[in-house]
C-alpha cells in the first residue's frame, strides 16, 4: 500500500493517513474457483485410472480399479488393522521428527553464528550428507537388531541432518543490519539468538523443516518394510505383495499418500502462514 | 543530560594479508567533537570518509582504536540504551508488527508488558503512525518505515540519539517531508542530536551546528554554526550562503 502524505497549512509535520478497512477474501467466488483449481487434476486422474484399469486388459491383479482400492482400504479399517498402522507409523514420525528437529536446529544455529562451531563442524556435515539414509539401515541394524531402535535412529539422524543444513545457511544469511540493530538495542548472547536471529532465519528454517520430514518419511515408509516391526504402513504394502494382495498394496500407499499430504497442509503450511508469510518474507500467490 | 563527547578519536582497520603483512587503514586520527545536551550536530563530508564508522564507533557497534567517547560522562564501551540509533537501512524486524518494533528495545530495560506497550504507543502516535500500530512492516511505504526506526530509537528515551543517514534512501519528496517531522519531534523532544548525512542541505535545515570532516584519514575540517530561527526556509539567501560555505569547504577538500 502506499501512502500519500498530507500536510497541515504550514507544511509541518505530515501524518500518513489512517488505514482505511480493507476487504480480505472474495467469500463463495474465491474459494469456488480454488476448489475447482485443486480438485481437477484429481478427478482426471481418477477418470484415466478407471479406464486404464477396465478396458486396458491388464488384470485387476496388477492395476485393479479404483472401487476395489476403496474396499481394500475399507476392509483394513474395519479390522481396525488400518488404525494400527497409522498410529505405528506416526508414533515412530512423531518421535523422530521432534528430536531431530531439536538437535538439527540447535547445531544448525550454533554453526550458523560461531566460526569456530562452523569450521569444526563443516566437514562431517557434509561428509554424512553424502550418505543416503537407508544406506545407513545396515549400520542401524548391526547395533540395534531388528528393533524400532533401529528406525527410529536414522529417522533422527537424518531429520537433525537436514535440519542442521537448512538452519545454518538460514543464520548465515541473515541480514547482518538487522544483527546491528538488535545488538544497538541491547540484546546479546542468547537473548540475540533468540530474539532476532531465529526469526530471521525462519523461512529457511521452515523448509528445512519441511526437507526434513518428506525425506523421513519416505525412508520410514522403506525402513518398516526392511526391518521386521508389527504393525505400520510399510509393513502392511510388503506382507500385502508377500500374500499377492495388490489392492491393499495400491490401498495403503494411497493412505501413505494422503497422510503426508495431510501433514503438509495441516502442520507445515500452517506454521509457514502463521509466520513468514504473514510477516511479507514469503510472498503469498494471489 | 545528553552530553556526547568525542575525544582524540583514532580507528585503524588491519588486515592480515600473506604470512606477516598487514594492511592498515586508518580512517580516523584525532578526531574530536563536543556536543552540549539538547544540540542537532550534523557530520558531513566526502564519501567514505568515515562519518558511519564515527557513528558506530558511537554506538558502541565498534570499537576504537585510541581515544574515547563519552556520553553524560560515562565511556561507550559497547551498545547500550542511552544512546538510540536510527539506521540508513532501516533495519526494522519484518517479524514484529509496528508497535512491537517501537518496544523493542524496551524488553531490555525490564518493564512490564503493559508499560512497554503503553510507551510504544506514545511513541508510535508521536511520530505520526497513529492507527498503524498492528501492520507488519512490509506493508509500509519507506517514510514509514524511516518513522518506526525513529519511533523505535526514541522509545528507549536515551541520552543521545545517533543518526546514520536516516533519509538516504528515501525519495527527495519523502525526505523533505522526513526532515520536517523530525525538525518538529526534536522541538518537542529536545534531544541531543548527532546525525549523518553526505546532503549539506538537509544539514543546513536540521543542524545548530554541522561538522565537516576531511577525507581519510579523517579529522574536524570545520565546524559552523548555524544561527537562523527555525523552521528554515531552504530557499532564503542566508540559508543558501550556509549551504555554499560547507560545499566549497568538501569541494576543496576532494580536490586536494
Amino acid at each position: 500500500m502506499t501512502a500519500t502524505t498530507t500536510t497541515t497549512e504550514d507544511g509541518r509535520l505530515a501524518v500518513p493517513p489512517s488505514p482505511e478497512q480493507v476487504a480480505i477474501g472474495g467469500g463463495w467466488y474465491r474459494a469456488g474457483l480454488n476448489a475447482l483449481t485443486m480438485l481437477t487434476p484429481i478427478a482426471v486422474i481418477i477418470l484415466i485410472w478407471e479406464l486404464t484399469a477396465r478396458f486396458s486388459g491388464w488384470p485387476a491383479a496388477i492395476f485393479p480399479p479404483i472401487s476395489d482400492i476403496f474396499a481394500a482400504i475399507y476392509e483394513l479399517a474395519r479390522e481396525g488393522l488400518l488404525w494400527q498402522d497409522i498410529t505405528g507409523t506416526l508414533g515412530r514420525l512423531f518421535k523422530s521428527v521432534i528430536i531431530g528437529i531439536f538437535v538439527g536446529t540447535l547445531l544448525g544455529a550454533l554453526m550458523g553464528y560461531f566460526k569456530y562451531w562452523e569450521r569444526a563442524m563443516v566437514a562431517p556435515m557434509n561428509f554424512l550428507l553424502a550418505i543416503p539414509g537407508t544406506a545407513m539401515f545396515p549400520l542401524s541394524m548391526l547395533w540395534f537388531g531388528l528393533t524400532e531402535l533401529a528406525i527410529t535412529s536414522i529417522l533422527m539422524y537424518e531429520v537433525a541432518l537436514t535440519v542442521m543444513l537448512n538452519t545454518w545457511t538460514g543464520v548465515k544469511t541473515v541480514d547482518s543490519a538487522l544483527i546491528k540493530a538488535g545488538r544497538a538495542f541491547g540484546v546479546k548472547g542468547l537473548g540475540l539468538f533468540l530474539r532476532v536471529l531465529i526469526p530471521a532465519a525462519l523461512p529457511s528454517i521452515i523448509s528445512g523443516y519441511r526437507l526434513a520430514f518428506s525425506r523421513c518419511w519416505r525412508i520410514l515408509i522403506v525402513a518398516e518394510m526392511l526391518v521386521s516391526v508389527s504393525s505400520g504402513l510399510g509393513y502392511r504394502i510388503y506382507w500385502a505383495r508377500e500374500f499377492f494382495h495388490s489392492d491393499i498394496v495400491y490401498g495403503a500407499l494411497f493412505v501413505v499418500g494422503i497422510i503426508g499430504l495431510l501433514i503438509e497442509r495441516v502442520f507445515l503450511r500452517t506454521l509457514e502462514v502463521m509466520t513468514v508469510e504473514r510477516w511479507g518474507t514469503m510472498r503469498e500467490l494471489d | 543530560m545528553g552530553e556526547l563527547v568525542v575525544e582524540k578519536l583514532d580507528k585503524t582497520y588491519h588486515r592480515r594479508e600473506g604470512w606477516n603483512t598487514t594492511r592498515s587503514l586508518t580512517v580516523f586520527e584525532d578526531v574530536s567533537l563536543t556536543i552540549a545536551d539538547g544540540e542537532f550536530v550534523s557530520i558531513i563530508g566526502t564519501s567514505g570518509c568515515g562519518k558511519s564508522t564515527l557513528l558506530n564507533l558511537a554506538a558502541g557497534l565498534d570499537k576504537a582504536s585510541a581515544g574515547t567517547i563519552t556520553v553524560d560522562g560515562k565511556k561507550v564501551n559497547g551498545p547500550g540504551l542511552d544512546r538510540g540509533v536510527v539506521f540508513q537501512e532501516f533495519a526494522l524486524f519484518p517479524w514484529l508488527t509496528v508497535l512491537d518494533n517501537v518496544a523493542f528495545g524496551l524488553r531490555s530495560k525490564g518493564m512490564a508488558k503493559s508499560e512497554r506497550r503503553a510507551i510504544a504507543q506514545e511513541y508510535v502516535e508521536l511520530v505520526g503512525l497513529a492507527g498503524f500500530e498492528t501492520y507488519h512492516i512490509h506493508r509500509l511505504s519507506g517514510g514509514m518505515r524511516q518513522r518506526v526506526g525513529l519511533a523505535r530509537a526514541l522509545a528507549i528515551e536515551p541520552a543521545a540519539l545517533l543518526m546514520d543517514e536516516p533519509f538516504g534512501a528515501l525519495d527527495a519528496q519523502t525526505r523533505e517531508t522526513m526532515q520536517a517531522a523530525l525538525a518538529e519531534i526534536w522541538e518537542r523532544t529536545k534531544k541531543t542530536i548527532l546525525f549523518v548525512t553526505h546532503d549539506i542541505r538537509e544539514a543546513v535545515y536540521l543542524s545548530d551546528r554541522v561538522v565537516v570532516l576531511s577525507g581519510r584519514p579523517a579529522t574536524v575540517l570545520l565546524e559552523l554554526s548555524v544561527e537562523l530561527d527555525r523552521p528554515r526556509n531552504r530557499h532564503d539567501g542566508k540559508f543558501q550562503d550556509y549551504e555554499r560555505e560547507l560545499e566549497d569547504a568538501i569541494t576543496r577538500e576532494s580536490a586536494a
